[in-house]
């Protein structure tokens, strides 16, 4: 019967077509030593793809990472963290201030002053010897030089938003009579310059100057939108940081090209085109200008003091040649699109990108890998490694087979299996803290948690080492403040909470909180309860959230726990701040601005600040850390601010998770020492855990060298 | 006939409006907003957040949304938010990888439930059809995933070759025949994946099948004319079973646009339901709708092909 032939041979004909395959196929062996080249190539492996590989315009891990490799920032951060030139050769930061002259006020025992007399005045004070407070010797002496700008008047145009949508809006012409203007060039960025000019010219006069006087619009507006236009106009006095950079020179991108001043100011301009939708652009709001002033180097004003600015330049500096607007247009008429619409994210330049960093992009097959050759004319000398290869393997276990198979050349491993592949003889591991840490957030804004004692005994009841011990499989450390535990932001003397349950009973007690009949904590016969909250899909925090309500149950607390679907979470609860208690957690970036997070000004919906930490100490040190450009007061004041927060616990903090990752013995770093011999190195991590940091002197050798300490 | 067939079609456009809307709303009153105005970012500004808002309409009425979202739909401009490029590229290339794996599967399922269900059937209560029974169940029961990385733990280790991705990494410049059979390879661990549920899913089916049928008079007639058992059972008891299985073949289709999420994600393959996952969690709703859109269009196809097959090949329907 031919139909029960088919039936029978269709299928093993089938199988045997796609079983014989396996004879073709070469194994893991011949891949990984049968083919010389692979010593040559670096395989890393990733979970997600890329998105977009344009630095300004991306905002994954992933395409950072392929960015990283591909472009050049003017600094980054050395081993120590310490900012270190790059595309920039050095740079220097000073500060440009100004003050209107204030007719109205009067200078302490000279009355009234013209502008010139202010000047002198100042002049004289500099060249006294001994002067008090000393904070105004140091202030005076910081100043280069004094200069006086005449008034002069100019008229601008401001659009106003009539209707509360913002739809639409009317013209408001604003002719401005500017009154004459000092302006102080100083050596130093300084945040207490006018505090400490207060001593000569008086403590009101630059509260007491108005604007307002020296503004009329056409058409008339009221008092208050006129006060604020005074307030951005004419604003009494400002701060200008100055950063010049010095950029190296003869640095060539990937197509030749040379790199210069134009390619920086072009990045710049690109964030802050609106066109562009750079996720980036807050951090460049601050600045006023980017200006040329010669090939080699560029100068950057800003509106006012924000230290953070600094770290931004590290951003990938764009070929302007390529991407600029005619380079664009030719492009969009090319693909025979309007060129109105066609912007940089259209470009095919986001998915072939070209940079000056170590790395030229080759190869971008999506969701698949991703390839990269070395760059030979790159400034710093080439990478040792011939190619760079990004796969995207989107399961971790996967990603542990291909890892033993040899054909990707790094691992992440996952804490239960630390400690035996820390053991492994065939690899070497690195490991350190994370940059972000878990807590247990208390809503401020809800009884019990505004009392500090409270949220004291909540912490002291929790023992955190247990859980990094048995959740973490000891991968984990403990943290006492919001600060990234390898810098020297973060205060080390500050003690971790000890658990201490009969410690927290004490606390609650003095709070009025006593334990009832059965056990509970009562207060005025009402219970000591609330809800504990997080996530879904995040299997630690959920333990936490046992751990935690076991924990306050066994001193009286009364606690539910809650796990909510991740957007719910946040929108619903987070973000209307509709919670009593959450376990969540925060990465960080090494910079200490905490502005957004614990600063009081971030308390309403929407903002970060949800527990509603209120401190008016930590607020003024907030403000004065992004406003302060020396590394060491910075540190100070961090210190401090550390000490606010931990005392008052508006959080648990628990821990900072450590990351571990191993790699074949056999790669190692190559130098030449001082008598031309080539040797050979151990990979060694930075003081901060970076072991990636030299790289681009890696190199795969077949057989395991003599190591050179 | 036409008549029917022009009824069928309008029943269908009608049908896949009310899916355009329905699967609009779902998708947009679901929590969560594109990662792209993710509030939990500190770098985020409300200005930057409106200033994508804006760009991608998020600020204007759901209705007005719906319009920007088909228009730029049929008009073949809609783009990804994620990457910025143009969706309906996207899903091509993307069904292009997924396309092997879904016709291998689709192949091995239906060329080994036949003879194994059939068999079952005809020795029915044996050891054959126990064990084949016991085996079904088995592969219905494990979950996929779990029983991916068993396979996968057990060829790498015992045979030493890769099995993950399309083609064997860095295969490079090797001959075509190498590179040809080195696909058909890294198709063979996925597909038969993907296929495992749907052979014991589907010869169980056609076991129940060929049993009701054995039972039929014409049947025994047939054993009683004289005719030898091949005749009986593969010409008489067979065409008359397939009736059924002609419906599911048109329901296939759909599963082309479907992918498998697991499977892909494990053997990173990079198909279509890979994607779809993806978009699903960034909440890129131009790839997310489209996606919903093809597959609802599929799904409508199929089932009219079914309709048409079911009128080809059983008489009855058509009177």
């Amino acid at each position: 019967m031919t139909t029960k032939r088919i039936l029978i041979f269709a299928p093993l004909l089938l199988t045997l077509i796609l079983l014989q395959s396996y004879f073709w196929v070469p194994t893991y062996e011949q891949q990984a030593k049968g083919n010389p080249e692979r010593l040559n190539q670096y395989i890393n492996a990733s979970i997600g793809d890329a998105a977009i590989l344009i630095p300004i315009l991306s905002a994954d891990s992933a395409s950072s990472e392929i960015e990283g490799k591909v472009f050049e920032g003017l600094i980054d951060r050395d081993a120590d963290l310490n900012f270190r030139g790059r595309l920039a050769k050095t740079w220097n930061i000073y500060e440009e201030a100004y003050f209107y002259i204030n007719a109205a006020a009067d200078i302490p025992n000279l009355g009234r002053l013209d502008p010139q007399a202010i000047v002198e005045l100042l002049q004289n004070y500099k060249q006294k010897a001994n002067l008090s407070p000393a904070a105004l010797k140091q202030t005076l002496d910081n100043i280069r030089s004094i200069s006086l700008i005449p008034p002069h008047t100019y008229t601008v145009t401001r659009s106003n938003k009539t209707s509360p949508t913002g739809k639409k809006t009317s013209e408001i012409k604003v002719s401005v009579s500017a009154p004459a203007r000092f302006k102080l060039a100083l050596d130093e960025v300084d945040q207490d310059l006018f505090t400490n000019l207060k001593h000569l010219l008086g403590d009101r006069y630059f509260s007491s100057f108005r604007g307002q006087q020296f503004l009329t619009t056409q058409p008339p507006i009221d008092k208050e939108l006129l006060s604020f236009y005074a307030r951005e106009l004419l604003p009494a006095i400002e701060h200008n940081p100055v950063i010049v950079f010095n950029l190296r020179e003869n640095v060539k991108f990937h197509d030749g090209h040379i790199f210069d001043a134009h390619d920086v100011k072009f990045t710049y301009d690109a964030i802050i085109d609106p066109k562009n939708l750079s996720p980036r652009i807050a951090d460049y709001e601050p600045v006023k200008e980017v200006e040329v002033i010669d090939p080699l180097s560029v100068r950057i004003v800003y509106k006012r003091l924000y230290s953070p600015a600094i770290g931004t330049w590290g951003m990938g500096i764009l070929p302007e040649h390529l991407l600029n607007s005619q380079a664009l247009k030719a492009e969009a008429l090319k693909l025979g699109q309007d060129p109105a619409d066609f912007t940089m994210r259209q470009s095919a330049f986001k998915r072939h990108p070209i940079g000056c960093g170590p790395f030229v992009f080759r190869e971008w097959k999506s969701d698949r890998f991703i390839t990269l050759d070395r760059f030979d004319d790159y400034w710093e000398g080439p990478p040792h490694y011939k190619k760079y290869l990004f796969r995207v393997l989107p399961d971790l276990l996967t990603q542990e087979m291909e890892f033993y198979a040899g054909t990707i050349d790094s691992y992440g491993v996952q804490p239960h299996q630390v400690n035996r592949l820390k053991a492994d003889p065939r690899f070497q591991s690195f490991s350190g803290p994370s940059f972000g840490y878990t807590y247990i957030g208390y809503n401020m804004r809800r009884k019990p948690f505004d009392d500090r004692r409270v949220r004291q005994a909540l912490s002291m009841a929790i023992d955190v080492n247990k859980i990094i011990k048995f959740l973490l499989y000891n991968q984990g450390e403990r943290i006492t403040g919001p600060f990234v535990k390898q810098t020297d932001f973060y205060n080390p003397n500050i003690k971790p909470v000890p658990y201490d349950p009969e410690g927290a009973l004490k606390l609650l007690a003095e709070a009025g909180w006593q334990r009832n009949a059965e056990g509970w904590l009562e207060r005025n016969g009402q219970r000591l309860q609330f809800k504990l909250i997080t996530n879904n899909g995040n299997d630690i925090r959920k333990a936490i959230l046992a751990i935690a309500q076991d924990s306050w149950k066994q001193i009286g607390i009364d606690v539910r726990t809650d796990l909510l679907e991740w957007s719910v979470f946040i929108q619903e609860r987070v973000n209307k701040m509709d919670f009593d208690a959450l376990v969540l957690g925060w990465s960080m970036g090494i910079d200490p601005d905490l502005y957004q997070i614990w600063h009081s000004s971030q308390i309403n919906p929407n903002q970060l600040n949800f527990v509603s930490f209120k401190n008016k100490e930590a607020d003024d040190l907030i403000v004065k850390i992004r406003q302060e450009y020396n590394h060491d007061r910075q540190v100070q004041y961090c210190h401090r601010l550390h000490q606010i927060i931990a005392d008052e616990q508006p959080y648990t903090f628990l821990y900072v998770s450590k990351w571990t990752a191993i790699l074949d013995k056999r790669i190692v770093i190559r130098e030449v020492d001082d008598t031309a011999e080539i040797v050979y190195k151990k990979i060694t991590p930075t003081q901060t855990g970076n072991y990636t940091f030299y790289f681009n002197k890696w190199i795969k050798l077949a057989e395991m060298p003599e190591l050179t300490p | 006939m036409l008549s029917f067939i022009g009824r069928s079609i309008v029943h269908k456009i009608i049908t896949l409006f009310f899916v355009s809307i329905v699967s609009f709303l779902i998708i947009h009153l679901a929590p969560g907003e594109p990662s792209q105005v993710d509030p939990l970012n500190p770098k985020f500004t409300p200005e930057m957040v409106e200033r994508f808002r804006e760009a991608f309409h998020l600020d204007e009425p759901l209705h007005v949304q719906y319009l920007y979202f088909y228009r730029d739909l049929f008009t073949g401009k809609t783009i990804s938010w994620k990457d910025n490029l143009p969706v309906l590229k996207k899903i091509w290339e993307r069904f292009l990888n997924s396309l092997p794996l879904f016709i291998v599967g689709t192949i091995l399922t239906w060329t080994i439930s036949f003879p194994v269900g059939i068999r079952s059937a005809l020795f029915r209560g044996g050891f054959y059809d126990r064990s084949s029974t016991f085996f079904a169940y088995l592969l219905i029961s494990i979950p996929g995933f779990f029983f991916a990385y068993i396979l996968i733990i057990f060829v790498v280790n015992q045979f030493q070759v890769p099995v993950i991705g399309m083609e064997t990494f860095g295969i490079g410049d090797t001959a075509w025949s190498i590179r040809v059979m080195d696909r058909i390879w890294h198709l063979l661990l996925p597909s038969f994946l993907g296929a495992t549920g749907g052979i014991a899913v589907l010869s169980r089916y056609v076991r129940s099948q060929m049993l009701e049928v054995e039972g039929q008079d014409y049947v025994r007639t047939a054993k009683a004319k004289g005719l030898s058992p091949d005749q009986v059972h593969y010409k008489h008891a067979l065409r008359n079973a397939l009736l059924p299985f002609v419906t599911m073949f048109g329901l296939i289709l759909p599963g082309l646009i479907g992918g498998s999420v697991i499977i892909e994600s494990i053997f990173a393959w990079p198909g279509m339901g890979r994607m779809a996952y993806e978009a699903i969690l960034a909440r890129d709703y131009p790839v997310i709708l489209t996606l919903n859109f093809v597959s609802a269009v599929l799904v409508l196809i199929g089932t009219f092909i079914s309709d048409l097959l079911y009128l080809v090949v059983d008489p009855r329907i058509r009177l």
